[in-house]
């Protein structure tokens, strides 16, 4: 592995968190901007050191300690068990960086997985239950699956458990965005729908604020998504440098199936493009794309974003007209939705040394226990913490708006204040 | 329901993994594994039925 590559990899992923963080932003109203900022922080903030306290340990990598069950003959790897509060990285450092290579990787990646159920809860989750609920994704939630498929747990293990192909999530599809993307839904139906969005049965569209800065953070994601892949796919799959090349143009390429596809959508749909679906688009093709970045072809890949792009629009608007789920920044569609599709998607393209079968099958497996594993933790989980921190702001803060609320002050003090905003629904 | 959700997002997990320990065929672990995801599908839509007609009738 080149130590220089991985770690400049490594560097560029926080332009993903900003990028996601600008986007999330623009999509929500300009009363919650500051705030949706400052819950980003938080969060990172949040995330970082919990990760690094316990997370880490759960969470583990190849060939570090774990706790192992003996199954129906069979030998499970469950959970991490390396030291808590990442003690003895340092002098390990010595020996080999690629411990605190993955950890520097990992606490990125918790970092933007915790991003996106923000964007689902905006205006109107509040921040102390944000930072909570962060600190439950990072010491449990994340590493959990993480462990499963990055750090030789049993879902990288299917061939000597079962005589199948492992569980392939290059890029974190799986592991970073559904997860995010399952927390998103699950803060989604625990919060309910913003005041006035669902007046008399019909839904009320509430345009972002700042699609300059929506777009904008696409393009930093991006350079960020890059990074991510190749880091994870170096990291954890022993891809060389030579095919960091392969997998920067397969992320454009994945990006730019999914945007095009959501801008010819929203054309034939609405007779104009639409900025903030093609905005998801884009997103929506780099998180499926990373199911498999490097081991597809661009072709392959070009098709994959191209589905994400045409789903995510779809999508967006079932669970807005038909679910009644408030995501005002299209987080489950694009993340969980995009990223169930990549992980199907890498069974069906992806590079088969056996059965094509064999591989899909190992995909669904994963899929399987994201679904059903995962997706009810996470939800009682959530709900458990919903009666200790209350998730929901009072229905005051909810038409004056979470920087007022919460924060005593708003994003843009100069801009002149509409009155109906402040008239309580 | 939302329980009931719960408990057959778990149960069709179970039924996946009983397929990968006790079959051994290709076609017959596909199955039920397809089956096992077909549960769990079940168990979303309940729980997103439940909290659809939660969030209807507070509006």
């Amino acid at each position: 592995m080149n130590l220089a590559i991985c770690l400049l990899c490594i560097i560029l992923v926080p332009l993903a968190t900003a990028g996601l963080a600008l986007i999330h932003q623009g999509l929500g109203r300009s009363r919650s901007a500051a705030h949706a900022m400052l819950a980003t922080l938080c969060a990172l903030s949040v995330t970082a050191i919990v990760f690094v306290l316990i997370g880490f340990s759960w969470a583990g990598y190849p060939s570090g300690l774990a706790h192992a069950v003996q199954l129906a003959g069979k030998h499970w790897d469950w959970l991490g068990a390396e030291p808590f509060f990442a003690a003895g990285l340092r002098s390990s450092l010595l020996q080999s960086p690629y411990a605190a290579l993955v950890l520097a990787l990992q606490i990125f990646a918790v970092g933007l997985a915790s991003l996106i159920p923000i964007s689902a809860g905006s205006d109107r989750w509040r921040l102390a239950s944000i930072c909570a609920s962060s600190a439950l994704l990072a010491a449990l939630f994340f590493p959990l699956f993480t462990h499963w498929v990055w750090g030789s747990g049993w879902l990288a293990q299917l061939t000597p458990l079962f005589g199948l192909p492992s569980f392939i999530d290059t890029g974190g599809a799986g592991v970073i965005q559904v997860i995010g993307g399952l927390t998103a839904l699950s803060v989604a139906w625990i919060l309910g729908p913003r005041q006035g969005k669902y007046s008399d049965q019909v839904a009320a569209a509430i345009p972002g604020h700042n699609i300059v800065l929506v777009l904008f953070g696409c393009i930093l994601a991006l350079i960020g998504w890059i990074g991510l892949d190749s880091a994870a796919s170096m990291l954890f799959y022993g891809i060389s440098a030579v095919q960091v090349v392969v997998i920067a143009i397969n992320v454009m390429l994945s990006a730019a199936g999914g945007c095009l596809a959501a801008v010819c959508i929203t054309q034939l749909r609405y007779h104009k493009p639409d900025a903030s679906l093609s905005a998801n688009g884009w997103i929506a093709g780099l998180v499926a794309g990373s199911a498999g970045a490097g081991l597809l072809s661009p072709l392959a890949t070009i098709f994959i974003g191209i589905v994400a792009g045409t789903l995510v629009t779809f999508l967006v608007e079932a669970l807005e007209l038909r679910l009644f789920i408030d995501d005002p920044g299209g987080a489950i569609s694009v993340h969980l939705g995009a990223g169930l599709w990549g992980l199907v998607a890498f069974g069906i393209f992806g590079p088969a040394t056996g059965s094509r079968s064999a591989l899909l099958l190992a995909q669904l497996i994963g899929i399987a226990t994201l679904l059903g594993v995962m997706l009810p933790l996470i939800h009682i989980s959530h709900l458990l913490l919903n009666k200790l921190v209350r998730f929901r702001v009072d229905k005051d803060g909810d038409w004056q708006g979470m920087d007022i609320r919460e924060l005593g002050a708003g994003a843009y003090p100069e801009f002149l204040v509409h009155a109906d905003e402040f008239v309580p629904r | 329901m939302s329980l009931i959700g719960s408990l057959l997002m778990v149960s069709g997990w179970l039924l996946a993994l009983a397929a990968l320990l006790l079959l051994a065929g290709l076609g017959q672990r596909f199955t039920f594994v397809l089956a096992g995801l077909l549960v769990e599908l079940l168990g979303l839509a309940l729980i997103a039925q439940r909290y659809r007609s939660l969030q209807r009738g507070t509006e």
